[in-house]
């Protein structure tokens, strides 16, 4: 919580965004950066994400607005955020990965900075645009978007001290690790229930008879 | 005063009890809907509503009962206004009046080449521009062409030609007349297309082929799959037409099966070729949504097809019992229809016609006409999609208003009240109707348009604003920046 309201902090969050590959290299090794921020961020896209969805304007939305649900998306943002999160760092652990599972957060709520001052931007920049004007909005996201990948690219190759080629192939194999953790996770939810409900009938058959 | 703050109680007690009824659409049997821009359902008002049915046993011909009809397969209204049923069952042609209530005519047969002949189970029937009525007769191979009152003038049979198969057997199911006299058949078992016959009767090839298409995944199996294996699968042949009618204009309009629920209407010009404009949803297939598994499932099954005017086509389909109608430019207009067996909902539904302002369904396992009669409703949307085909946008916007009142979700009416806003130079409302009409196009017009008015009216404001920004940077950075610099500078020092 402290290191929420550090100034400091903050103003290295954007030497971050501008210099990502020393600025991730001294978040891994001299505690510059700060997981409260990092969550308070992936919040922040949430919101960005779910308000363009709205607010857009109607020649580049086609989203039906009665199927916006902004808590929903903020909890889907932030569950993804947290199992992509969990699954590089399974990954990176058998991988000789140097980053803890805090720098993990890090780099990854860090990393989504540009996407989140673009999608902004890029919301307000719809309400003046026209039919065959979309490409200023799609290439404002786009731009985003890229720089955000980059970000994340270089993010996770710092905090390893991993080579780009090796980055790439556990970036594929923490997509594989995300699908089993929720594999798993649906595997055992689906047990729960199944016992509860054995239980359960149990308990009926002895409410109806006694 | 308590008594009366009771009897405002009560009365609203029975309002609300009453409400629900009131709101959904009384006693129709069946929904009336269409889908919005997203394909969601929204319940419109009843564009028709069922006035009745005809069945052969409530019509009397030379002082008896006419006897229901069996298995009657089509209807055609001719251009005085009769109305020609196929009783296919009962190998016989009914003629019934305008009003629909008395039999003029039951054509069971006629005299050619010095025989008596009669029909074996005629499957379609048209009456043609030049008052000469064209009968499939199926099962004896042959369309018979009579005039009116039921003299013979010739048959169209026996088709003769090198893409024919040797043992193929003409056996006519839905036939058409264009302007021309020239004859357009959909006969069993034919997939290469609408047969057509010149004026003379001699087949002049095929019309409106449909291509098979091979999607990539079935390319693949074939080409992994033996020769042994390859004989056994399905074969990939191509639709077959159901129902056919020819608009004033001679283009063809052929309903076909279709399993993709794509494209289930084809409008053809006279070189054959498909000129249907399929909408916004690039689909002219009856229902968009639909169930994949279970009962009523999969995509509308088109058996008909009939043009009314103004470019306004309907579907009729028979896996559901609906009744699709579309305007020229492939909107969807109203949907309504059903299958059971109250009245108004179909059992069989086989053909489609309109008769003045009324629709009519033939059921052929009920063996009935079922009558449907335009709404207010139906009537509006009816009367401006036609002003729209004949250019005069602008006099719909009346009727476009009415049919806001009676059902506010009409994208097409948001969108030509909207489209009258932008002509008459009302940019804000404009833009507000074409929102709701969801139509993009015209909405980005209305936009320019706001942009540079509202450019245009601020643009002193703007730039007297970025003149006193440069000021103020000048200033800034000529007598305030250097005196602050000073001031760190020695304080710099101090420290």
């Amino acid at each position: 919580m402290k290191n929420l309201f550090s100034k400091e902090r903050w103003k290295y969050l954007f030497y971050t965004v501008s210099h990502p590959s020393d600025g991730f290299y001294w978040i891994r090794h001299q505690e510059r950066g700060s997981v409260a921020i990092a969550v308070l961020l992936v919040i922040l896209y949430a919101i960005a994400f779910s308000m363009n969805r709205i607010y857009a304007s109607f020649v580049v939305n086609d989203i039906e607005p009665r199927t916006v649900n902004s808590i929903a998306e903020l909890a889907g943002v932030l569950m993804l955020y947290f199992v992509l999160c969990l699954g590089n760092w399974s990954i990176t652990c058998l991988m000789e990965g140097e980053g803890r599972f805090k720098d993990i957060l890090i780099a990854i709520g860090y990393s989504l900075v540009p996407m989140i001052i673009t999608t902004v931007l890029a919301t307000i920049v719809s309400q003046g645009v026209a039919e065959n004007e979309e490409a200023f909005y799609t290439i404002l996201m786009g731009i985003g978007t890229a720089y955000s990948v980059v970000m994340m690219l270089i993010g996770i190759m710092q905090i390893h001290n991993y080579t780009l080629g090796k980055t790439i192939v556990t970036l594929f194999l923490t997509i594989v690790a995300v699908l089993i953790i929720v594999f798993l996770t649906l595997l055992v939810f689906n047990f729960i229930t199944q016992v509860y409900t054995f239980f359960r009938s149990i308990y009926t058959e002895l409410i109806f008879r006694f | 005063m308590k008594r009366m703050i009771l009897r405002t109680l009560c009365l609203a007690a029975i309002l609300c009890l009453l409400a629900p009824y009131a709101l959904a659409t009384g006693s129709l049997p069946y929904d009336c809907y269409n889908y919005d821009y997203w394909n969601n359902i929204l319940y419109t008002p009843a564009p028709y509503v069922p006035n009745g049915n005809i069945s052969g046993v409530s019509l009397i011909w030379q002082g008896e009962s006419l006897g229901a009809f069996r298995s009657p397969q089509d209807l055609c209204v001719s251009p005085d206004g009769k109305l020609y049923i196929a009783d296919t069952g009962n190998n016989r042609i009914v003629v019934l009046s305008e009003d629909m209530k008395t039999v003029l005519q039951v054509i069971d047969g006629f005299e050619a080449e010095g025989k008596h002949e009669t029909f074996n189970a005629p499957y379609g029937v048209a009456v043609s521009e030049n008052q000469q009525l064209y009968i499939a007769d199926s099962q004896n191979r042959r369309i018979v062409v009579l005039e009116l009152d039921g003299t013979f003038v010739k048959y169209v049979q026996n088709p003769q030609s090198e893409v024919l198969d040797e043992k193929f057997v003409f056996t006519p199911l839905k036939v058409s007349v264009d302007y021309a006299d020239r004859v357009y058949c959909v006969a069993q078992n034919m997939f290469q297309g609408i047969m057509v016959f010149s004026s003379e009767g001699d087949f002049t090839g095929f019309f409106g082929t449909i291509s098979v298409k091979i999607s990539l995944w079935e390319r693949f199996w074939r080409k992994v799959s033996t020769k042994e294996e390859r004989s056994k699968q399905q074969l990939f042949i191509p639709t077959e037409f159901t129902g056919i009618d020819v608009d004033e204009e001679g283009f063809v309009y052929a309903s076909n099966k279709d399993t993709d629920g794509i494209q289930a209407v084809r409008r053809l010009n006279p070189r054959g070729e498909d000129v249907i404009r399929k909408g916004p949803k690039e689909n002219v297939g009856g229902d968009l949504v639909f169930n994949s598994i279970g009962i009523y499932s999969g995509p509308s099954q088109i058996v008909d097809v009939v043009y009314r005017d103004h470019g306004i086509y309907s579907l009729l389909d028979a896996k559901r019992g609906r009744i699709f109608t579309y305007d020229h430019e492939g909107n969807l207009l109203y949907i309504f229809g059903g299958i059971g067996t109250q009245e108004g909902t179909f059992r069989m539904p086989a053909a489609i016609e309109q008769l003045d302002r009324n629709l009519l369904v033939l059921d052929s396992l009920q063996a009935t006409v079922n009558i449907f009669s335009v709404t207010e409703y139906g009537a509006l949307i009816n009367e401006a999609v036609g002003l729209r085909f004949n250019g005069d946008e602008s006099l719909a916007i009346p009727l476009w208003q009415e049919v806001l009142k009676l059902d506010e979700n009409n994208e097409l009416a948001n969108s030509g009240i909207g489209k009258a806003y932008l002509s008459a130079g009302d940019n804000e409302n404009a833009l507000l109707y074409l929102r709701r009409g969801m139509n993009r196009a015209y909405y980005s017009v209305a936009f320019k348009r706001w942009r540079n008015e509202a450019l245009r009216d601020n643009i002193s404001w703007f730039l007297t604003g970025v003149v006193v920004l440069v000021i103020l940077l000048v200033v800034w950075n000529r007598f305030i920046k250097p005196k602050r610099g000073v001031r760190r500078a020695k304080g710099g020092k101090a420290a």
